[in-house]
């Protein structure tokens, strides 16, 4: 027989005996590890300065054309906007934004929309968008470009960004009489914010596939035009044609990014016009904080993360990463009035439509799709960023205390095993080891497995039942009721199911094998959901031992544990969040509040996953809250005839 | 049934009756003809489409093959070695915009295309394969054009959407025709070059000096096309003709002129004036849409000639200055026409649509599947036949059960359940790396209706030696070809079948207009690699877990055991035997060494 098939090799040796003892200390010093290699990114001399791989972006190779009568036209456009938005009040002036293309001699085209929406009985929303081609003489319509513009109805609750549309038509009409455009530039104005965006790109690239099936809630409509395979887009959000700062807006859907070449591309193009702009740009106030780099850094990094684990998209150019085309949006702020600062209306604009045209004459240069530089990474600083081949150590670290865990239970398990059978029936000898590990109760373990997965995806399935979406609560209520009526569920189960002996070991070795693959999964999907998770879990599940005999360690176990809840989790952030929003509610207040914003949040993520495909809300129920079940239980430790685990409950 | 019997009779032209009274009109006084032309005609949206067509007319090819005056001998040469008859060649950067431009007088599609009718006597399929390959060799070289990459992976023999313009001698089965198209090449100036080599008067003298390269590659649409066709005269075999006719259309964005005003001169358009006629001409003149969209500008000077051509119902005005009677008498000067526009800002008048155009595009996201989708609309009031030729290529694998045709009437937005039916289905399926997928569907499509077509593709992963450079700049699905029978002249420009000379098509009216319309191409984005560092060491490091798996598998599995070298048997009779073998084989062994 070969090394690997040799019984004679036991599994447990001294090395793997001594480790085992100090099993905990070791997941420990991983876990410290982990989390201070994350933190030691934020030092320059562990993330790395930015530089452009792609040479065919060639960023300010050429001198921008565009000048000031585009800013006059800008101005001009602004006023006869306002002028319709007086008319418009919670709708688009569409008429108006079609004209203007007209004018400038673009192709014109509308698109519909509907959303079927699935609460409260089913009302229709419809919606339409815009858009103007410019054929690019340099090429059959293969390639083509998007520039996008949301347009707000001065009902909306959001930030004013009324001067955007005049900016995109100010540089349509330059772009149309240069003929060095090698690919189609659309020209898009859509309304119903991320809405009117899903809507044009599912149009665009699933044709008509959506309207013979009834279930999808987003209708997405047809097209009349295309302009071939998209290549990159930029969104543009403008408050004001008074420039004060740019902020770059990078997060996608489900936490995905645009290249990195053309968040720098943006950067440096930015800077040769002499545009404030930068990656989470804030107002000037904040900016004068008295912070030292490190600490800068650090929260650049920590704010990166907070945004993109939510997997929702901090613009509408999250919406076009899912379907490989790069974007990002440049949202500029509106200018405070400032004595200091003089600034000349008739020429405010001009640097940041001659950053839009460098911008897009690179794109324009573009031979093949980004592909060069990097796709994952965390931005430091306007001019650093981190790899994923250096914030991929600090994840592992975290993730390998579970593996680390579960092979060493895995080992000492007959050990284990050994004593207890030693200490009922004597001695016995190694064979009666080797058919105890065989013995276990596989096939229960996989049943409990596959009960708390069902509960998980309940879920997701439950709140959109037809009979109950035709029931007259509104959407909060219900997805909540069903959530917590599952929480109930995934609570109780572990006073109803008792585990035959053996069971709760190997549950334990399962679910730490699950929760490490889950966790290195989602890391790599979405790193930073994957991080914050392993930072808050990891923990506990080091933490975690069924086979305890201390009384206070269970206990804190048990307490985290709970904590732990995915709904106590949700709650907890709403709170804090309340809290920093309106410091002026009292405690109760505060509390109720959070009650309402915690419905608002859960039914805002289930429409974001049904919607616009966001798996925040699918994985929180199907993996995250399945194993939350099984750590319950680990944490309970109820086993049949475990004498001794038993008096222990009883005692605690 | 009707409506397919009315289809294939629609498509069934017969040349070789059009043709026979042309040939006993051709004078026999000359052996070569060479005519140029220039249509001038200004396009809805500030666009002007300038067509210049060259042709060469040559009545001797069997009398002396070697020597030819205006024709190139090349051409005359390629035509006998390669036993063509007919040849088609296209070299095209951007797209014929149908909905705003009508359609065009010559069709082309985006980049290189190339067919070719064959035949003689005693071809064969494969034969004609192998002279297919060096015919696109042999314009290679002459054009600059990348068409040696022509080969029998992109090539298909389309069964019912091209009929034969030539007339030959002998009967039909004998006619093999091949297609393929190079949706990547890139067309430029070092095609004109060549192309410009083959007229008569090169590019010293007479229209073809308004081509510069300056100016002409920096329009909205440029194409430039070769065609050749030989007619023989039916009851005499020997008594051939070849007509070469070169064109390059063009289509001018006013916009891009960089100018306030939409006025524009052919100085504007082509950097200079006409100096003159190619002296080897018959006719040397230049034609210009004076109604519709030329309409609303003024002329200087004024045409000397005005011809009102009637297309099947269909009014065109030309204006005709003839080149020759303008150089008449001694002196050099520079000839220029002018257009000038209305003062001020003219209203945009709405242009309706031809009767039919068609768009393609790619659905699905994503490197693994997508859908083609190709969308044909009819605005005409009465059902027109159409037939949709598809050439996809190995590298993306279609199939034939997820083909589908959907139809709407075309005020609405979203199609409907119903499917059309085919009348005509060819399919020859593609093999990986060795045949493209060739398709042809044909139908009635409804009155003012439009038709989706739609088939869902695999991408297939290619070898890594396979990629082009820039491998993720994607690949080319080469454009649809479309054709039909309208039985409305409106849009229509081409040239009757029978005629050679723009003013051919003057009251041309037929019982129906033969149409083909060409669809973008697509990119498609394969599977890529990363070719990159990270690629390369993925690439080693598989090949070294390779190479180590082997010798580490055997080690942790199996046991080394030493065992007796004992080859001689047990049993007395098989020692005998083998005694005996050994012997034998060592006496034979020793007889074949001496």
């Amino acid at each position: 027989m070969g090394l690997l098939s040799d019984p004679s090799i036991s599994t447990h040796n001294k090395l793997v005996d001594s480790l085992a003892k100090h099993m905990r200390k070791l997941c420990y010093v991983f876990y410290t590890a982990g989390v201070a290699w994350f933190m030691c990114l934020a030092l320059p001399e562990f993330n790395h300065g930015t530089y452009l791989s792609e040479n065919a972006l060639s960023p300010g190779l050429v001198y921008p054309e565009i000048r000031i009568d585009a800013n006059r036209l800008a101005l001009q456009l602004l006023e006869e906007l306002q002028r319709e938005r007086k008319d418009h009040q919670s709708t688009t002036p569409h008429a108006w934004i079609m004209a203007k293309f007209n004018e400038f001699g673009l192709e014109t085209y509308t698109h519909n929309f509907t959303l079927r929406y699935p609460f409260g009985g089913g009302k229709e929303f419809h919606g339409k968008n815009v858009y103007g081609i410019l054929r690019a003489p340099r090429i059959g319509s293969t390639e083509g470009l998007v520039f996008s513009a949301p347009y707000r109805p001065p009902s909306s609750v959001h930030d004013e960004i009324t001067a955007s549309v005049p900016v995109l038509l100010a540089f349509a009409d330059f772009a149309r009489r240069k003929n060095y455009w090698a690919k189609d530039l659309v020209f898009l104005v859509t309304e119903q914010e991320q809405l009117g965006m899903q809507a044009w790109l599912e149009a665009y690239h699933d044709g008509y596939k959506n309207y013979h099936s009834s279930s999808s809630y987003l209708v997405a409509g047809s097209l009349p035009a295309r302009a071939g395979s998209l290549q990159a887009a930029l969104n543009i959000e403008v408050q004001d044609l008074e420039v004060d700062y740019v902020d770059v807006k990078v997060e996608g859907l489900n936490g995905k990014l645009p290249n990195l070449d053309m968040f720098n591309l943006v950067q440096r193009i930015m800077a040769r016009e002499g545009v404030t702009s930068g990656y989470k740009h804030a107002p000037r106030k904040r900016r004068r904080m008295n912070l030292s780099p490190y600490e800068q850094n650090l929260r650049q990094m920590l704010a990166m993360l907070a945004t993109q684990a939510t997997g929702v998209p901090n613009g509408n150019h999250g919406l076009f990463h899912r379907y490989r085309i790069d974007a990002l949006t440049l949202s500029a702020a509106k200018r405070v009035t400032n004595s200091n600062v003089k600034s000349n209306p008739s020429s405010a604009t001009v640097p940041l439509l001659k950053s839009i045209e460098g911008i897009s004459r690179s794109l324009n240069n573009l031979l093949e799709r980004f592909h060069q530089s990097f796709f994952f990474y965390v931005i430091v600083h306007n001019d650093r960023y981190i790899s994923i081949g250096d914030y991929m150590p600090a994840l592992v670290a975290l993730i390998a205390c579970s593996f680390v865990k579960a092979y060493l239970s895995w080992s000492t398990l007959d050990a284990a095993e050994r004593h207890a059978q030693q200490d009922a029936a004597g001695n016995e000898t190694d064979p009666v080891v080797f058919y105890t590990k065989l013995s276990l109760p596989y096939g229960f373990v996989l049943v409990y497995l596959v009960v708390t997965l069902v509960i998980g995806y309940m879920g997701n399935v439950l709140p959109l039942q037809k009979y109950l979406m035709e029931l007259s609560i509104g959407a909060g209520p219900l997805t909540l009721t069903m959530l917590i009526a599952l929480n109930v569920a995934g609570i109780a189960l572990p006073f109803y199911v008792v585990l035959p002996p053996g069971g709760l070991e190997l549950l334990h070795i399962c679910m730490l094998l699950v929760y490490g693959c889950a966790l290195i999964v989602i890391g790599l999907l979405n790193f930073s959901l994957g991080f914050l998770v392993a930072v808050l879990s990891v923990p506990m599940v080091v933490a975690l031992n069924p086979s305890s005999t201390n009384g206070a360690l269970r206990g804190l176990a048990r307490l985290w544990a709970l904590l732990l809840n995915p709904m106590v989790v949700i709650y907890t952030v709403v709170l804090v969040l309340t809290f920093y929003e309106f410091p002026e509610l009292t405690f109760q207040q505060l509390l109720l509040r959070a009650v309402t914003a915690v419905m608002d949040a859960v039914t805002f993520a289930l429409i974001d996953s049904v919607i616009y495909g966001n798996w925040l809300y699918f994985a929180a129920c199907t993996v995250f809250f399945p194993l939350w079940i099984i750590c319950w239980t680990l944490a309970l430790a109820k086993q049949s005839d475990n004498e001794i685990s038993q008096a222990k409950l009883k005692t605690n | 049934m009707i409506a397919e019997l009315a289809l294939t009779l629609l498509l069934l032209l017969s040349p070789l009756a059009l043709g026979q009274t042309q040939i006993h009109q051709f004078q026999y006084q000359t052996d070569e003809q060479f005519h140029e032309e220039l249509v001038v005609r200004p396009l809805a949206s500030d666009h002007v489409n300038t067509y210049f067509q060259f042709t060469t007319r040559w009545h001797g090819v069997h009398k002396n093959l070697y020597h030819t005056q205006l024709t190139p001998r090349v051409i005359a040469e390629i035509l006998q070695t390669y036993d063509v008859k007919e040849l088609h060649i296209g070299l095209t950067q951007g797209l014929w915009r149908y909905e705003t431009w009508g359609y065009p007088i010559v069709e082309a599609t985006g980049g290189a295309e190339l067919w070719a009718w064959f035949s003689s006597p005693n071809l064969t399929d494969d034969s004609v394969n192998k002279q297919w390959m060096r015919l696109a060799n042999v314009f290679s070289g002459i054009l600059c054009a990348s068409l040696n990459f022509v080969d029998n992976t992109n090539s298909i023999a389309p069964k019912h959407i091209f009929r034969p313009q030539f007339m030959a001698s002998g009967n039909r089965s004998h006619q093999f025709v091949r297609y393929a198209t190079l949706p990547r090449e890139i067309v430029c100036t070092e095609n004109l070059t060549p192309w410009k080599k083959l007229l008569p008067c090169g590019s010293a003298s007479g229209l073809a000096t308004l081509l510069n390269s300056g100016y002409i590659h920096n329009t909205k649409y440029h194409s430039l096309g070769v065609k050749v066709r030989t007619l023989c005269d039916s009851d005499d075999p020997s008594n051939c003709l070849v007509e070469l006719t070169q064109t390059a259309n063009l289509v001018y964005d006013l916009k891009l002129l960089e100018q306030s005003n939409t006025d524009f001169s052919l100085r504007r358009l082509f950097g200079m004036g006409l100096n003159g006629y190619c002296e080897m001409a018959s006719s040397s003149k230049i034609y210009v849409q004076l109604n519709e969209q030329g309409e609303r500008f003024q002329l200087t000077p004024t045409p000397l000639e005005e011809v009102l051509s009637t297309v099947g119902g269909h009014n065109v005005l030309f204006g005709v200055y003839d080149i020759q009677q303008q150089f008449e008498g001694p002196g050099a000067r520079l000839f220029n026409i002018a257009w000038i526009g209305p003062k001020g800002n003219s209203k945009r008048e709405h242009t309706s649509p031809p009767p039919l155009y068609a768009h393609r595009y790619l659905l699905g996201n994503g490197q693994k599947h997508g859908r083609i989708a190709t969308e044909v609309t009819n605005t005409h009031y009465e059902p027109l036949p159409v037939v949709l030729m598809e050439l996809v290529p190995w590298y993306v694998h279609a199939y034939l059960h997820t083909l589908r045709i959907s139809s709407k009437p075309q005020h609405l937005h979203e199609y409907t359940s119903n499917e059309l039916k085919f009348s005509l289905l060819h399919y020859a399926p593609g093999k990986q790396r060795e045949l493209p997928t060739h398709l042809e569907i044909g139908f009635m499509l409804p009155a003012r209706s439009s038709a989706l077509i739609t088939i869902e593709v695999d991408y297939l992963l290619l070898k890594w030696l396979e990629y082009p450079p820039d491998a993720n700049h994607g690949h080319y699905i080469g454009s649809a070809v479309i054709g039909s029978q309208l039985p409305i002249g409106r849009n229509y420009t081409a040239l009757p079948l029978e005629g050679y000379l723009f003013q051919d098509s003057f009251n041309a009216s037929q019982t129906a207009y033969t149409l083909t319309l060409r669809t973008e191409a697509l990119i498609v984005s394969l599977p890529t690699p990363d070719f990159s560092m990270p690629y390369n060491v993925i690439c080693l490091a598989c090949t070294v877990v390779a190479l180590a798996f082997g010798p580490i598998h055997s080690v942790a599995t199996k046991l080394i055991i030493v065992e007796r070298q004992t080859t001689i048997p047990r049993n007395l009779l098989r020692k005998v035997v083998h005694k005996l073998t050994t012997r034998f084989s060592q006496a034979i062994h020793q007889y074949c060494c001496q």
